[in-house]
């Protein structure tokens, strides 16, 4: 874990796939990258199975630009779709049972601060909404109370995408799917608002629609899980399978929804405020000058 | 027989949004290149496709179409493509902001 690891073993460059020796020479190890330069380098994902048109590829791949050290990174994830995108990228992918995501995640965390003491090592768990709503809620919300320091992203599309169709805890009331023919009869949980009871220093919703800002998201709270808690990055990242959307109406599908019940929300605690202030220089977090001694104030 | 994306360069050049490079859901499958374009007398690059990597989903039509205003791209049966770029023949500039196509394959 470090830029060691991005590099031609002794003798074997000329035997390494052209993808490969692209990453290690024109790829965002060590540089920093943004969103606006996609399209002229390597990225860190490769080829993978999902879906053509899936938002959810889309997001993973923003995620993977976004991440600040990508050689100082270690992904965590569970059954679901995202997995067969996430597992096909140059940073290292952790895959546990269904639903231990957290737990897995925490410990890791922990050992990695053992190992590497004060050196940032991140690790950022991406799990569906059922991995993370339904069969992961115990240990996502214990970490949370823990205040274990790592992000968790739910890629939410609002169904189980990868088995065919069943309701979510995240799925909104009424939707019909194909392993819910009755409509669901319950209302979306409100993750966000237990991830702020909870204890999150950092909580925002996103929708790929907007690449700067889920790259500015996911920046946010990777810094912050470093050294202040636990953070949390809900996304909306449709299934075009299961919710029949043409693939060239996903954007337009993911606007409506964003302007519907995914608007864009940030929650930002005190603390991490003032450590994203002072240690990594965001201006909007510094605290607001004090009004100048003698200022008449507006109302008495 | 399926389809693919395919830039048209003039019109693409002559706004050079990048947009779609964002929009792509795979990676590496629409490159930007600061030279094409260039060379044919236009003020700025162009974006291109990989076929080798492009799923046919449309969803860079739409935003060339609604979000750039630009109608540059279209879908084309992958054995109509008047040049065709692949992975191959792509090698990424120094600073990472070009990726430069050598010879598509016609
Ligand atoms: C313990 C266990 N139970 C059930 C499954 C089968 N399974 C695989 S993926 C999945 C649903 C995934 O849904 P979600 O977490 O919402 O992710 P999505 O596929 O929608 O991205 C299930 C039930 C499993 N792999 N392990
Ligand atoms: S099943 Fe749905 S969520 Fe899964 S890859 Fe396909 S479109 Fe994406
Ligand atoms: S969105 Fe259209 S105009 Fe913008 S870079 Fe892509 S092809 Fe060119
Ligand atoms: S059709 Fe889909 S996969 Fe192909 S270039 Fe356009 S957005 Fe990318």
């Amino acid at each position: 874990m470090s830029l060691d690891y991005v590099k031609f073993a002794n003798g074997f460059e000329k035997f390494m796939p052209k993808e490969y020796r692209d990453m290690v020479e024109h790829g965002p190890f060590g540089k920093k990258v943004s969103v606006s330069q996609m399209g002229s380098f390597k990225e860190i994902l490769e080829e993978h199975p999902m879906c053509a048109g899936c938002a959810m590829t889309l997001f993973i791949r923003l995620a993977m630009i976004a991440v600040p050290n990508p050689e100082d990174t270690i992904m965590v994830g569970t059954a679901g779709c995202g997995r067969l995108a996430i597992s096909q990228a140059a940073i290292p992918f952790v895959y546990g049972n269904y639903g231990d995501q957290n737990g897995v995640a925490s410990g890791l965390s922990r050992g990695l601060r053992l190992r590497f003491g004060d050196k940032p090592k991140d690790v950022v768990v991406m799990a569906g909404d059922g991995g993370t709503a339904d069969i992961g809620f115990q240990q996502v919300l214990h970490s949370w109370f823990r205040k274990e320091r790592f992000t968790t992203i739910m890629l939410d599309n609002e169904v189980y995408g990868n088995t065919g169709g069943q309701e979510s805890g995240m799925t909104t009331r009424g939707a019909v799917l194909k392993m819910a023919p009755l409509g669901k009869k319950f209302e979306k949980m409100d993750m966000l608002q237990m991830a702020k009871v909870a204890g999150c220093a950092y909580v925002a919703t996103v929708v790929p629609n907007n690449p700067r800002r889920v790259e500015s998201v996911i920046k946010k709270a990777v810094l912050i899980a470093r050294e202040v808690g636990s953070t949390y990055i809900q996304a909306y990242t449709s299934c075009n399978i299961e919710y029949a959307i043409p693939t060239d109406k996903v954007m337009e599908d993911a606007k409506t929804v964003e302007n519907d019940r995914y608007q864009f929300s940030e929650y930002v605690s005190d603390e991490a405020k003032q450590y994203l202030a002072e240690r990594y220089g965001y201006k909007e977090f510094l605290p607001k000058p004090a009004a100048p001694a003698g200022a008449i104030p507006n109302k008495a | 027989m399926y389809l693919v994306a395919d830039i048209n360069v003039e019109i693409c050049a002559a706004k050079s949004c990048k947009l779609c490079t964002q929009y792509c859901p795979e990676a590496n499958t629409i490159l930007y290149s600061e030279e094409m374009g260039k060379d044919k007398g236009f003020k700025y690059g162009s974006a291109y496709v990989a076929v080798d990597r492009c799923k046919g989903c449309a969803q860079c039509v739409w935003v060339c179409d609604n979000m750039a205003k630009n109608n540059a791209i279209k879908m084309i049966m992958i054995d109509q493509l008047p040049k065709a770029a692949l992975t191959d023949n792509i090698t990424y500039g120094e600073k990472s902001t070009t990726a430069v196509l050598v010879s598509p394959t016609v």
